[in-house]
């Protein structure tokens, strides 16, 4: 679709501009380490909404909790702690929902 | 010409484990692509010219929920802010030509970053390396994409889970880095943030953005007290 092409174009300029800038303007100044640390904790921000957005689904205006989603997620997040295997994790996780979708839904 | 040779060595070495664990990360993501109706083409080219994990896999994921073009490069844009911190970090040690700084910032990324600042502090200014980790990184992307994409066209995503992938896949990324109160205190209130903006708008445009922007200062807040207490 070119619709997926111009989001490409558009992804590819804003992340080079980001690293860029980096190198070549940030290098040298000093920045306060409040604005440091506040953007090495928005992935983290960014990341559990994406989480949060696919555990509860908007259904006719409501929420609704996809218990497969949940299942997953949580059966990930202790495997992981665990082993910090990331591939076996997702593995597990994936096949953890896809037995609550099967057996319990 | 040893020592360049010895140089490249040391990058591709030490960058073999992480390429393994990027090349992990980039099938799920190829598949994804797939799912949220990318072509192949389109597939690899994002790849290949944005080359950034978390921006790729965000991308699809909004895109399968929905989002608008404008709240995909908001989004984007946030999560490309902690590379000013890394380029800033990094210059030091890529220094050379112009031409190949602007060639090598292409490769700045989280796994090119740990690595490249850590050798930088050892040795000093290293390009060569900087270029081998970098090289090395963006093969095992490119390559594990393309593989990723060509299995997402042969199963059925309902069937073998694949949209359960997604959501995992964040948490597999998203765990491991919460290591300390404030990181942990970020992901907590991103989740009550999140929570109420959906509540209050079910499948909203601004959950993310707005998400993005106000529970990083719930960690930081808690840093700087942790500080002064200290």
């Amino acid at each position: 679709m070119f619709h997926n092409w111009i989001l490409i174009g558009l992804l590819t300029v804003i992340t080079y501009l980001s690293r860029i800038i980096g190198v070549e303007i940030m290098a040298g100044r000093k920045m306060s380490p409040t604005l440091r640390l506040y953007f090495q904790y928005v992935p983290i921000a960014i990341i559990t909404a994406l989480i949060i957005k696919q555990i509860f689904i908007p259904t006719d205006g409501q929420l609704t909790l996809s218990l497969p989603v949940l299942i997953g997620c949580l059966s990930t997040a202790i495997i992981i702690r665990i082993t910090n295997w990331f591939l076996p994790s997702v593995a597990i996780g994936v096949m953890a929902g896809l037995f609550t979708r099967y057996f319990f839904i | 010409m040893e020592d360049k040779k010895k140089t490249i060595k040391a990058g591709l070495i030490e960058t073999l484990p992480i390429a393994i664990a990027v090349a992990a990360y980039g099938i799920s993501y190829g598949v994804l692509a797939t799912q949220a109706q990318f072509s192949l083409a389109e597939t690899i080219a994002m790849s290949l010219f944005v080359f950034s994990g978390s921006v790729q896999m965000v991308t699809v994921a909004m895109l399968m929920g929905g989002a608008t073009l404008t709240s995909i490069l908001v989004t984007s844009a946030l999560l490309n802010l902690r590379n000013l911190l890394y380029g800033a970090a990094l210059a030091e040690g890529l220094h050379s030509s112009r031409k190949q700084r602007w060639l090598l910032s292409f490769g700045v990324t989280d796994e090119s970053f740990v690595l490249g600042s850590q050798r930088f502090k050892k040795y000093g200014p290293d390009p060569l390396y900087f270029a081998a980790v970098a090289g090395t990184l963006y093969f095992a992307w490119a390559f594990s994409t393309l593989i990723g994409a060509l299995i997402g066209n042969q199963v059925d995503p309902l069937k073998w889970g694949l949209d359960l992938a997604f959501p995992v896949t964040f948490v597999a990324l998203l765990i491991p880095s919460l290591k300390d109160k404030p990181v942990i205190a970020t992901a907590l209130s991103a989740v009550v943030i999140a929570i109420g903006l959906e509540s209050l708008a079910p499948g909203n445009e601004f959950t993310i953005i707005l998400t993005g922007v106000l529970s990083p200062l719930v960690g930081l807040y808690l840093k700087r007290r942790g500080n002064d207490v200290s």
